[in-house]
């Protein structure tokens, strides 16, 4: 089919004014939040679920790549068009269609931002769990694609514990529902296997969501350390411990100096690393575990800990870790970032060796991420503008994730792999792994329409 | 402005954006629009984009920069502050060179430059607000001399709805013995429109106008009840005078207890206009202003300061798209609405025509009243 005559078909299916292609539209949606870059051929804002289902049976029918994305902020190249097709943004379906008290659940449309369900529910005192760092503009559908974590997920799981059911679009067009309000379901776990992968699988259109009650009372404290190792033993040991609080996220100096100029976050310049650790639960017992987490940081050579004394000051402490990534360009102008995962008890071992190689490649490496889940997020820091200078960097975030494969980690503990990280994949993955993976992605998507060029190696 | 000046100004700030999009939620044009050509990382990246020659200047893009309010919520939620505000005015500039932009533009700076302001009208018509006041003193506040001037600007002195502002304005400080004077015919539009058309290149006339006035009159302070008026006297008027929007000249006539106060018995809540708090740093003084009024109640909406919501009326949107600008101040009138509050007060004559007005289209019943007028009416 002529591109003229697809266009006027999709136009046909949502609507004139919900079909973009004009130069401008689509070198705009070819990025997302990483280096990558590509070029739609198409973009389609879908009103329906009926409306994504007429796409993508087109899509199918005419062998067109189709990538659904949200606000566009994941991290590893997800949602860029690598092979051109039709950019399904879902910006028109944020509703919020039902908060299910008693069963414990909401049903979004996949547009919904993250921090508005979080905002709405919190009213009625309730949480819906993930945060990830771009929760105030990041979509519920995009959490559901890349599976995403975030500092609380350390407590109350990532993306996937909290999915309970999906109305999904599949390859050509069927509408169907995966899962539902029951906290358990029959058969093989096929929302467990869509979570996560990166609209190559199925497209949501619904989603049913767990939610809990809000945590009774919050501690949040703010440790400062003279050096990182101690900072991370500190990590360790609270685990050890046995006790979960609900963040352990770490920053070290680089980050704080970023931080700082954008934000007045309080953060100490002179400090090695600071962790931020919140516990939260039930009123009653809460101080017993504050003195507890004390202890273990003063036998770790803490400096000095504050504790966030209202709610405002809390917020503060958040905000600047959040936009920590967005900070660092005032350092240099652009960052990559690591999204490795290590065994705690491995991260004093590898952090030294991520800024070893910095060190070697001459290359300014932040470090600040989930510290409880092992979840690194080394950001290195370099112009890509200066095509030597990429290559390095690039050069180098590979080594940084080898070195978490060979800790006994992983590549991505939250990013996703969508193309930035598809050549690492053979770090933790045999061939026949991977061909594995190729069997499932052919049984559900035998055209390879959906999302093509992604999570997995050719 | 072309390619090369543009490269200079702005290259470096557009590669700072790294699109993590924290941006998107603060720009009322794209949450009104809910596409990425309206987002002000978009805006960003074809600013990147024509300067690396992956975009040529075309008609697409212009609808992108001159859809943006120039409200600067983007850079007050970007963690490396990226300033897209200005980033777009230059692309504006870039834009009028290559001919692509609203031609409604050439009328505006046309009836700028002839008449001396936005509206077309004969500019010895600028004291018509005038006529609100009863028993104005012989001199109608126009004097050869004076310490203080007081620049009205073209919405306050032609649009109907605005008028009440310089008249309230104007009692207040009779009222208050402040030796002061209008410009009637010889105050000319500050020029803050051609910044937004993309044609600053037009306003030294103007600038060099203005401040002879000053000169000539002799004044130590200007003062303005428009934030944009007062924004661009900030940044682009070389005058000796000193230069205080209302809210801050009119708590300087508090704090010397020359203005007495009876109650309001009155719920308020305050918009902050974008010029005058996020892009001029004036937060407090308005909400000074308005804890000096007895009875007065004041209910903060819940985003306010540096992040409060453009009314729409930013950034030359109106005149371009009226129907979005209108969109957008739907936006506002929900978050008003939200507070419970019974009247809605600003210090801007821009956000009072554009929020007033689209209540008023959609009958939706709101109160709306300038800084001026409520305090006004406090007077005793």
């Amino acid at each position: 089919m002529e591109r003229e005559e697809a266009i006027r078909k999709l136009q046909e299916s949502v609507g004139e004014e919900n079909v973009l292609f004009s130069d401008v539209d689509l070198t705009l949606y070819g990025y997302d939040a990483s280096l990558e870059k590509g070029r739609a051929d198409a973009v389609v804002l879908p009103g329906s679920t009926d409306q994504v289902s007429l796409v993508v049976r087109l899509a199918y029918q005419e062998g067109i790549p189709i990538i659904a994305r949200g606000s566009g902020t994941n991290l590893s190249g997800g949602t860029v068009p690598v092979r051109g097709g039709i950019v399904l943004h879902f910006s028109r379906m944020n509703k919020i269609l039902e908060v299910d008290i008693p069963n414990r659940t909401v049903t979004v449309e996949p547009g919904v931002i993250t921090l508005d369900l979080q905002t709405m529910l919190l009213k009625q005192g309730f949480l819906y769990a993930p945060d990830p760092a771009s929760q105030k503009v990041s979509t519920l559908g995009g959490n559901v694609g890349e599976n995403s974590g975030g500092p609380h997920c350390l407590k109350y799981g990532v993306t996937t514990n909290h999915v309970l059911g999906a109305e999904v679009v599949l390859y050509d067009g069927t509408v169907t529902w995966i899962g539902g309000k029951n906290p358990d379901n029959p058969g093989y776990d096929l929302m467990g296997l869509i979570v996560g992968s990166e609209g190559t699988l199925a497209i949501a259109t619904k989603i049913i969501l767990r939610i809990i009650r809000a945590p009774e009372a919050i501690k949040t404290m703010l440790a400062i350390y003279d050096s990182i190792e101690d900072a991370s033993n500190t990590v360790s040991a609270i685990i050890a411990e046995g006790i979960v609080p609900a963040t352990l996220e770490m920053m070290d100096h680089v980050v704080m100096e970023a931080v700082e100029k954008s934000v007045q976050a309080g953060y100490p310049l002179d400090a090695a690393a600071v962790l931020i650790i919140e516990l939260d639960g039930l009123k009653d017992g809460l101080d017993r575990q504050a003195a507890k987490v004390l202890e273990i940081c003063k036998r770790h050579n803490v400096r000095e800990i504050q504790l966030a004394r209202d709610e405002a000051e809390r917020a503060r402490l958040w905000a600047g870790r959040k936009g920590a990534f967005g900070a660092v360009t005032r350092l240099r102008p652009c960052y990559m970032v690591c999204d490795g995962t290590v065994p705690r008890t491995k991260l004093p071992e590898v952090l030294n060796q991520v800024m070893e190689v910095g060190k070697k490649y001459g290359l300014l490496i932040g470090n600040v991420f989930h510290a409880g889940d092992g979840n690194l997020h080394p950001l290195i820091l370099f112009d890509e503008r200066d095509e030597a200078e990429k290559n390095t960097a690039m050069k180098a975030a590979s080594e940084i994730l080898k070195i978490c494969a060979d800790a006994g980690g992983t590549i991505s503990g939250e990013h996703g792999i969508g193309i930035e990280k598809l050549r690492e994949m053979n770090f933790i993955f045999t061939e026949d792994d991977l061909e594995t993976m190729r069997k499932i992605k052919r049984a559900m998507d035998p055209k390879d329409v959906l999302n093509p060029g992604k999570v997995i190696p050719n | 402005m072309n390619l090369v000046k543009l490269r200079k100004f702005t290259y470096e700030e557009v590669t700072r954006c790294n699109r993590c999009g924290f941006c998107l939620p603060s720009c009322p044009i794209y949450l009104v629009k809910g596409i990425e050509s309206a987002t002000p990382r978009g805006r960003n990246a074809i600013t990147r984009a024509v300067i690396e020659g992956r975009l040529q200047w075309s008609g697409e893009v212009e609808k992108s920069i001159f859809s943006c309010l120039g409200c600067g919520a983007c850079t007050a939620n970007c963690f490396p502050a990226i300033k897209t505000r200005d980033i777009v005015f230059r692309d504006r500039e870039c834009l009028v060179s290559e001919g692509i932009y609203p031609k409604i533009a050439d009328r505006l700076a046309q009836y700028i430059l002839e008449e001396g302001n936005i509206s077309n009208e004969n500019n010895e018509e600028r004291a018509e607000w005038q006529e609100l006041i009863k028993g104005i003193p012989e001199h109608y506040f126009e004097k050869e001399k004076a310490d203080v001037i007081y620049f009205v600007g073209c919405v306050a002195s032609f649009f109907p709805l605005a008028q009440k502002i310089p008249a309230s304005m104007a009692m207040v400080m009779e009222k208050a013995g402040v030796d002061f004077t209008v410009l009637g015919g010889q105050e000319w539009c500050c020029g803050y429109p051609l910044i937004g058309a993309g044609m600053p290149d037009k306003m030294d006339a103007l600038i060099k106008h203005n401040v002879e006035v000053v000169e000539r009159i002799g004044a130590t302070k200007v003062v303005f009840t428009c934030p944009s008026c007062y924004h661009t006297w900030k940044h682009f008027y070389p005058s000796g005078a000193e230069y205080l929007s209302a809210s801050e000249f009119l708590v300087e006539l508090l704090r010397e207890g020359n203005l007495e106060l009876k109650p309001l018995d009155v719920k308020v809540t305050y918009h902050d206009p974008c010029d005058l708090g996020r892009n001029t740093g004036v937060y407090e003084p308005p909400r000074k202003v308005l804890s000096s009024i007895p009875g007065v109640e004041l209910v903060e909406m819940e985003k306010n300061r540096q992040l409060t919501t453009c009314c729409g009326g930013g950034g030359n949107l109106e005149m371009v798209e009226p129907e979005l600008s209108g969109k957008v101040a739907d936006l506002k009138i929900a978050e008003i609405q939200a507070t419970g509050a019974d009247v809605v007060v600003s210090s801007c004559q821009q956000c009072l025509r554009t929020i007033a007005g689209r209540a008023r289209r959609r009958k939706i019943p709101l109160i709306v009243k300038d800084i001026t007028e409520l305090l006004a009416e406090a007077m005793v």
